[in-house]
């Protein structure tokens, strides 16, 4: 049943029209996992993550400098193409410059029907940020209404933040079951399930997600074996299924992840309070954070280890898109952390596309010294 | 034919002592690089005959004839060699491989066994790529970097300014080291940029040794950036073929303030040493399974 998540994955464009055809309701891109997708949810509207497509374009040369990161120029080349010509509202929570700059050039050079900037702040370890967020979160909630010509009661607020969390709790147990000798499921099926849970309507998901936990739960352990190596993925947003299929070849098992494509994005849920909007936003502030939002506090890299030591982890792939300052400043400090604890890192620069040649022969060699003696007497 | 000034030395070796005729055990490493290909065949985990020439256009085909050029005038046959393994950008390729091993582990273990069990840093610099490698006292690899997106500091870079200037490569070194004073280093980024840098000097009036030192300066100074990356621990090998050219060895050490050990055998067998003696390993490990 992993094909449904992929095809969800793969064929996303086609079941946000779908959706929309059969529902009547509208699409919003989203441009960063810190978008309340609650509050939009509430609205009957389907968020959908914007993610990019991995092929070489020179559309964004216009409008985004060369030394923007690859993902946001990948995101607004979607835009530009007309691969999200469906959408009818995109939106953007505040995370890092780059992003915002593929946000706002789409805003200009791809009309849509709604559009929204959500000032969400980058000081999440501030006590004044729960108010200051929840009220940002009034405004945002009054625009959607303003543009729906409808209001969103507490009923359709306190449903949104149901099917989130049983999202959010199913996904986890999943993973978790991903922490024993013999993971039932391999990291690029991981890897569909919290990618599709982005573009895909929750409750539709949670269905399949229910079904597929029961399987996991009954089936016979047949598993990897022990010599497959225990890898974690940690770095900023990872859609790149080819990679992880290429190191999962090389006779590893990718075990748990840090990216916002993976863990980040549905690790916490929305712990209810009288005001919604503030559990909401107590829920994003206090999710495992991006190092964009990590300070002043390393909040970030306590999360990583406990991770790691939780699921065995032998060693780390830490992913960077190129020119990712938030996540290329804490490298060295994530790799010195890991390697305190005994675990290996190795890092490697993503772009658009990844050569995958060059990156096997640095993936084979990483392998061969996590097994460590098996070419010596 | 014009005189092609790139060419290295193509040639084959063997143990004068036929130590192959004694052995309990024969295994064979080959290496199949993007530039050239080795192959080393080990008597009892010893060095007892090798090849290295040029890659062609097909790998198998390469890695076949580095093989049949090792066993030549040893009178052995391939049906002899116990275990071989494939090594290298091309080592999928080889027909009559075992099994692979990267080799960014077979520099490590090939420096082990050239340099001796003290060498802690293995840079090996090869035609396409630059590897900075740590490794313990058995030449297992401890943490690893390499160059990316990027051919500065590797031997097709100096085959193109071996071209440009019409010096043979092997004379690039000593000429390098011909100048009245050290030139500040070319574009250490890019081969083609360094080659359009130099064709800019050479119309100013430079002569052809202070190119040659900017670049071998500019190279040394490339793979100087990745060695400090990964921290250096002494002592400290070279592997590859850039390991023979003493105007990048030379420029490296002063800047690292290191000296480079001298290698038994050629440093550009390494890989296919290494692989060789991975092959003893694994097939003694098969015979006491």
């Amino acid at each position: 049943m992993m094909e449904v998540f992929r095809d969800w994955f793969e064929h996303r464009h086609d079941y946000a029209k779908q959706w929309q055809k059969k529902t009547g309701g509208k699409v919003m891109g989203y441009f960063c996992t810190y978008a309340p997708e609650e509050i939009m949810y509430a609205a009957g509207i389907l968020p959908v993550r914007v993610l990019g497509g991995h092929e070489p374009q020179a559309v964004t040369e216009p409008h985004i400098f060369g030394m923007f990161c690859p993902f946001c120029r990948d995101c607004l080349a979607q835009g530009l193409k007309g691969n999200f010509n469906y959408l009818n509202g995109i939106m953007i929570s505040q995370s890092c410059i780059h992003l915002r700059q593929a946000f706002t050039s789409w805003r200009l050079h791809v009309p849509v029907e709604y559009n929204y900037y959500l000032p969400f702040p980058h000081g999440v370890q501030n006590p004044p940020v729960y108010k200051y967020l929840t009220a940002e979160l009034r405004t945002f909630q009054k625009s959607l209404e303003d543009w729906l010509g409808s209001t969103i009661s507490d009923t359709a607020l306190d449903h949104a933040i149901d099917v989130y969390n049983t999202n959010r709790r199913l996904l986890r147990e999943i993973f978790d079951l991903r922490r024993g000798t013999h993971p039932p499921i391999s990291g690029l099926d991981a890897m569909y399930l919290a990618l599709s849970s982005q573009m895909v309507d929750k409750a539709e998901h949670n269905v399949m997600l229910e079904e597929l936990l029961k399987r996991l739960k009954t089936k016979a352990v047949s598993g990897n074996g022990n010599s497959r190596i225990r890898l974690m993925l940690i770095g900023s947003e990872n859609d790149d299924t080819q990679f992880t299929n290429m190191v999962e070849s090389l006779g590893a098992d990718i075990v748990i992840d840090e990216h916002c494509t993976g863990t980040r994005y549905f690790w916490n849920e929305v712990i209810p309070q009288e005001d919604r909007l503030a559990a909401i936003a107590a829920r994003y502030i206090d999710r495992p954070p991006c190092p964009a939002k990590d300070w002043p506090d390393r909040r970030r890299i306590p999360h990583i280890l406990n991770l790691a030591k939780d699921y065995g982890v032998q060693g780390a792939v830490l992913i960077q898109q190129k020119f990712c300052d938030p996540h290329e400043f804490d490298m060295p400090a994530i790799a010195q952390a890991l390697k305190k604890e005994g675990i290996p890192s190795y890092n490697f620069e993503f772009d658009v596309t990844v050569p995958l040649g060059p990156f096997k022969i640095r993936m084979e060699a990483f392998l061969e010294m996590l097994r460590g003696e098996e070419l010596f007497v | 034919m014009a005189q092609e000034f790139w060419r290295w030395k193509e040639y084959n070796w063997r143990d004068p002592e036929e130590s192959w005729n004694k052995a309990k055990m024969l295994t064979a490493g080959v290496d199949v690089g993007s530039v050239s290909t080795q192959a080393a065949v080990m008597a009892d985990g010893q060095l007892c005959a090798f090849a290295s020439m040029r890659t062609g256009s097909d790998s198998p085909d390469s890695a076949r004839k580095a093989m049949d050029w090792a066993l030549r005038e040893t009178g052995l046959t391939l049906d002899r060699i116990r275990y071989v393994i494939g090594t290298g950008y091309g080592r999928v390729n080889v027909p009559f491989a075992h099994r692979t091993i990267t080799e960014i582990a077979c520099h490590a273990r090939g420096a082990n066994f050239m340099y001796g069990p003290n060498v802690r840093t293995v840079l090996d610099m090869g035609g396409q790529d630059c590897k900075a490698i740590r490794c313990d006292e058995k030449g297992k690899v401890s943490a690893f970097l390499m160059n990316d997106k990027c051919a500065a500091g590797t031997g097709r870079g100096m085959e193109v300014f071996a071209d440009l200037l019409s010096v043979p490569l092997e004379q690039i070194g000593d000429l390098s080291y011909e100048v009245d004073q050290e030139p500040q280093p070319v574009s250490s980024t890019c081969v083609v940029f360094a080659k359009t840098e130099a064709v800019g000097l050479l119309r100013k009036g430079w002569p052809k040794n202070n190119v040659l030192a900017a670049y071998c300066s500019a190279m040394a100074h490339r793979v100087y950036t990745l060695l400090e990356r990964l921290g250096v621990e002494g002592d400290f090998g070279i592997t590859g073929g850039i390991a023979k050219n003493s105007g990048v060895v030379k420029r490296l050490e002063k800047e690292l303030n290191l000296k480079a050990l001298t290698p038994r055998y050629d440093p550009q067998i390494a890989g296919a040493v290494g692989a060789a003696l991975f092959a003893h390993t694994l097939a003694q490990k098969e015979a006491t399974a």
